[in-house]
């Protein structure tokens, strides 16, 4: 090779090598965010794996000495105590009830609502519409003290009716609902006025079939708030019959004294029905999230 | 208007009324439920802040004193100032640490993502009274897992975290944090898949370096995620009870670490004053929303400049 | 509208002085239209004219602020859009995408309660007509724009309607498939018969689909005439200027006598033309109208043509050859034989059909 050729060669290899070996860098910090990022995950993790894996232990290993990441000896001893000794199917029950109750509720009302407020013109739809945006201001928990009065008022305390209430305010939901619907084009709606379909119509076969995605997203993350709910569940019961179980699971410990594996037990199980739905259907609370995070933005 | 517009307009009328009864019927549900349950009791609570009444039952009118007691009130003054602690201590830390892990999350493919994902989220689908259960366990005194930490850092002893009055509140944000992460992060990780790829390809070619690809790229354009982040944090932790009156319970003096949803509730259920607390709610009222709509617009604007 | 200028027959489809207002916005005032029945009417013009307003109004989904619409004799103005017998295919297809071909075509069907059985049985005669049978269980997304076209005519069809409405049903189609589309439709309406009122902007779809055009212009009716009467009969430079591609030529002229209903123009350059006048009478500053195909080109020697020129471009076309002159009285655009052999930068003289001249006045109106 001729020098000039050589030279040029140099000059051109030059940046280049440079270019590489920081390419070569730069893998490393990728490596390295990666890892970090794995171990920020297992760390992360721990607790929850520290609490399942503390429910399988007897209770006197629990208190023994020593990090033990595995039973020594596994047992569901404690899952059979909570099941047999507390009122966890109550519980059970009745937070199936009332978050059913809620979930079927809100949806019913806020796809009814946002479809009147997109589609329909009547007097007082855009006070409708500022009210429905004023709620989202309003901390709901300011607000527990006038619903125990009015739920009072209503002889509705101590009762599920009366868990079930405050819940069914769901402007987000109401909110969603009416962009979905504004966003479909108008065309539709005109090829399906003139083929003769009345509003109901329209409804039920058109805007919320076409939607149908929304209404599960939806419908799953309002089932998981209403299960998860605590202060007014809290407030709005007495009596341990009527306790949903993110409550009853606090009435536990007193009783007993400290069991700490079967407080995890308990806890545990009041996690697992919307931990259960969460892994099925994780791509419809993602969008679900995203959608009302949306909203407040 | 002649015969004719007349006609047209009485077509109008005929089905606008059909419109306007499917409307009502559709809308009454939703009426009826946010009337007895929103607007009644907005309005009643902010009655009720200028009585003196109890709980249940009527009282008589007294103007601002219930919100002159409030000023004087060490409690509520406690109360107040615990939440503002609280909120630095879970909102802004928060928000940072979901940023940066989505950003290492959004580097990982297939399902190693959807794991690691799950491996964050998964803590915000608990319910609170769980993660309670979960912290105080690891938490405890005695036998606790974290002690393992703990205990070298405080010259050998265990540490009492939640009777030991400074760390009660700093312990409630770090689990809270941890509790909430993962929506922040799916935000975030939202955002940052709204960026064009060739946007950093681009700036690779031009020999950025990652951080600096980080400043000039990746900050400004998740702004808007960021801002929206941090407002809702914000919002949620100024309303924060759960978490602190579970672990409170345990401790015979709780006032030191109450905040103030605490206090409406204990004013409320415990002491009986309906008007004091309404008072106390009104005031959580007005510190959100001015707050919040404060912040946003200064970070928003700060953001387009 | 007097007796005399009332159709032979009564026509199927009547707007009576309807106008339409959106607040203070008058979009259409006092336009009266006719359409006979079986005919294929189209309503053409540039976007914004109204065109669609009207056959929304027609359809029933625009109020009709003043005037009246008529239907087969009976006033439907406000009969609301389900119950005026009408079908309409709209210009995006409307096609529902959660259902399959078969639940979108027999839709009305099902909202008036019938059967499944009849549904069914109605939706595959629709499917044969149209070729659609294969795809009766797919759903829109995956069929091409052509087949949606189809499912959206079989949707309007499965109704038996009186009168057939399309908003632009093929600008959203490629050039090719347009065509194709084009000839399908005349076949329809040469088998079906029924009424057909077509919106577009496109006046070759409106000249070979049509066998009326109503052409509007900003809310008002330029024209109403067959294809033929358009073209050759414009009665404003509206009119002229849109019939037609390559588009007429227009240029200033100068009138210099009339005599026996032909009026002895002056074209820019000084050349002398003569151009009829149907009017009789003509004043003031004229406009000569004469369409590429009419315009010939002859050598520069010529001394008696009326226009000469530089040919600034030459665009061959096959079948006919697109000669642009750069002449005094503007660039014209001449359309002479596939073989011309025409050199860019050569200087030619323009010869012009004077049967096929259109003078028009200051307002626009032919003369």
């Amino acid at each position: 090779m001729s020098a000039g050729a050589q030279s040029l060669r140099a000059r051109v290899d030059a940046p280049a090598a440079r270019r590489l070996t920081r390419l070569r860098r730069i893998d490393r910090i990728g490596l390295l965010i990666t890892i970090g990022t794995l171990a920020l995950a297992i760390l992360w993790a721990f607790p929850l794996y520290w609490a399942i894996i503390t429910t399988f232990k007897h209770e006197y290993e629990t208190v023994k000495p020593g990090l033990r990441l595995w039973p020594e000896e596994f047992t569901f001893e404690n899952y059979a105590q909570v099941l047999t000794h507390t009122k966890i199917g109550i519980w059970y029950i009745n937070s199936l009830i009332t978050s059913t109750a809620v979930t079927v509720l809100v949806i019913i009302m806020a796809a009814g609502a946002g479809y009147a407020i997109s589609q329909l013109e009547f007097p007082g739809r855009r006070f409708f519409w500022w009210m429905i945006l004023a709620s989202f201001m309003v901390p709901i928990p300011a607000l527990i003290v006038t619903h125990y009065i009015v739920l009072s008022q209503l002889k509705l305390i101590n009762t599920l009716a009366g868990v079930v209430g405050p819940q069914l305010i769901a402007p987000v939901t109401v909110i969603i609902y009416k962009q979905f619907f504004d966003s479909v084009p108008k065309d539709f709606r005109e090829a399906a006025v003139i083929d003769g379909a009345n509003d109901w119509q329209l409804l039920f076969r058109i805007y919320l079939p076409m939607n149908w995605g929304i209404t599960t997203a939806l419908a799953i993350i309002t089932f998981i708030g209403a299960w998860n709910l605590f202060l007014w569940p809290f407030l709005a019961v007495s009596s341990e019959d009527k306790m949903n179980i993110t409550v009853g699971i606090t009435q536990v410990h007193d009783a007993f004294g400290v069991h700490y594996a079967r407080d995890l037990a308990v806890a545990m199980l009041a996690a697992l029905p919307v931990a259960v739905v969460y892994l099925l259907f994780q791509r419809r609370v993602t969008q679900a999230i995203m959608l009302s995070a949306g909203i407040k933005g | 208007m002649g015969a004719r517009e007349s006609a047209s307009v009485t077509s109008m009328l005929r089905s606008r009324r059909a419109e306007r009864l499917t409307a009502a019927a559709l809308m009454a549900p939703f009426a009826l439920v946010y009337g007895v349950l929103f607007v009644y009791p907005t309005l009643k609570m902010v009655e009720l802040a200028f009585t003196n009444a109890p709980l249940i039952g009527p009282g008589a009118w007294v103007g601002f004193d219930n919100f002159r007691r409030l000023a004087t009130d060490r409690l509520f003054s406690t109360a107040f100032w615990n939440t503002l602690y609280f909120v630095v201590l879970t909102v802004a830390p928060s928000t940072l640490l979901g940023l940066i892990v989505a950003l290492g999350v959004n580097r990982l493919k297939g399902w190693l993502q959807s794991v690691v994902l799950a491996a964050f989220f998964l803590p915000y689908i608990l319910p609170v009274s769980c993660v309670f259960h979960m912290w105080n366990w690891m938490f405890d005194k005695d036998f606790g897992v974290a002690q393992y930490i703990l205990a070298p850092l405080n010259g050998g002893q265990h540490v009492s975290v939640f009777r030991t009055t400074p760390y009660f509140l700093p312990a409630v944000a770090f689990i809270t944090i941890w509790w909430l992460l993962g929506f922040n992060v799916l935000l975030f990780i939202a955002g940052l898949r709204n960026i064009s790829r060739d946007l950093y390809e681009a700036a690779e070619l031009d020999g950025a370096s990652r951080w600096t690809q980080f400043r000039r790229i990746t900050w400004p354009l998740i702004w808007p995620v960021t801002v929206l982040v941090f407002t809702i944090q914000l919002i949620l932790q100024f309303k924060i009870f759960d978490q602190v009156y579970l672990f409170a319970n345990f401790i015979v003096r709780y006032d030191p670490s109450m905040v103030m949803v605490e206090y409406i509730f204990k004013e409320a259920f415990q002491q009986n004053k309906g008007g004091l607390a309404a008072a106390a709610a009104v005031i959580l009222f007005a510190l959100i929303m001015i707050i919040s709509v404060l912040q946003y617009q200064l970070l928003r604007a700060r953001g387009q400049k | 509208m007097s007796a005399a200028d009332a159709p032979a027959a009564a026509p199927h489809v009547e707007l009576r002085r309807v106008s339409k207002r959106y607040g203070a916005v008058t979009v259409i005032a006092d336009l009266s239209l006719a359409v006979e029945k079986g005919s294929f009417t189209a309503l053409l013009g540039p976007s914004g004219c109204g065109k669609s307003t009207l056959l929304r109004m027609i359809a029933g989904l625009e109020e009709i602020t003043a005037g009246q619409c008529f239907i087969g004799g009976v006033d439907v103005t406000e009969t609301p859009p389900a119950k005026r017998r009408v079908s309409m295919v709209f210009q995006s297809y409307a096609l529902y995408p959660h259902m399959t071909v078969r639940e979108n075509i027999a839709f009305s069907l099902s909202i008036a309660g019938a059967s499944r059985k009849v549904q069914n049985a109605r939706a595959l005669e629709v499917a044969h007509i149209l070729q659609l049978e294969a795809l009766l269980d797919r759903r829109p997304a995956e069929l091409s724009g052509g087949q949606r076209q189809r499912v959206a005519i079989g949707r309007a069809l499965v109704r038996e309607p009186e009168v057939f409405l399309f908003d632009e049903p093929l600008s959203n189609l490629d050039a090719k498939l347009r065509v194709q589309m084009r000839v399908e439709l005349a076949k329809l309406h040469a088998s079906l018969k029924t009424t057909m009122i077509y919106v577009t902007h496109d006046q070759i779809e409106a000249m070979t689909l049509a066998d009326r055009i109503v052409v509007l212009d900003r809310g008002n009716i330029a024209q109403v005439g067959s294809p033929l009467g358009l073209y050759n009969h414009p009665a404003n430079k509206f009119v002229a200027a849109f019939i037609g591609s390559p588009g007429m030529n227009f240029f200033e002229v100068k009138l210099d006598r009339v005599e026996a209903g032909v009026a002895q123009v002056a074209a820019p350059g000084g050349g002398a033309t003569r151009a009829r006048l149907r009017a009789g009478a003509a004043e003031g500053p004229l406009e000569l109208g004469v369409r590429p195909e009419h315009l010939s080109i002859l050598p520069i020697e010529r001394a008696d043509a009326p226009l000469k020129g530089k040919i600034a471009i030459v665009e061959h076309l096959g079948n006919a050859t697109l000669v642009h002159v750069d002449t005094p009285a503007g660039l014209l655009v001449v359309e002479a034989k596939g073989d011309l052999a025409a050199a860019q930068g050569a200087q030619v003289a323009l010869a012009l059909d004077e049967t096929q001249t259109h003078l028009f006045g200051a307002d626009g109106a032919a003369l």
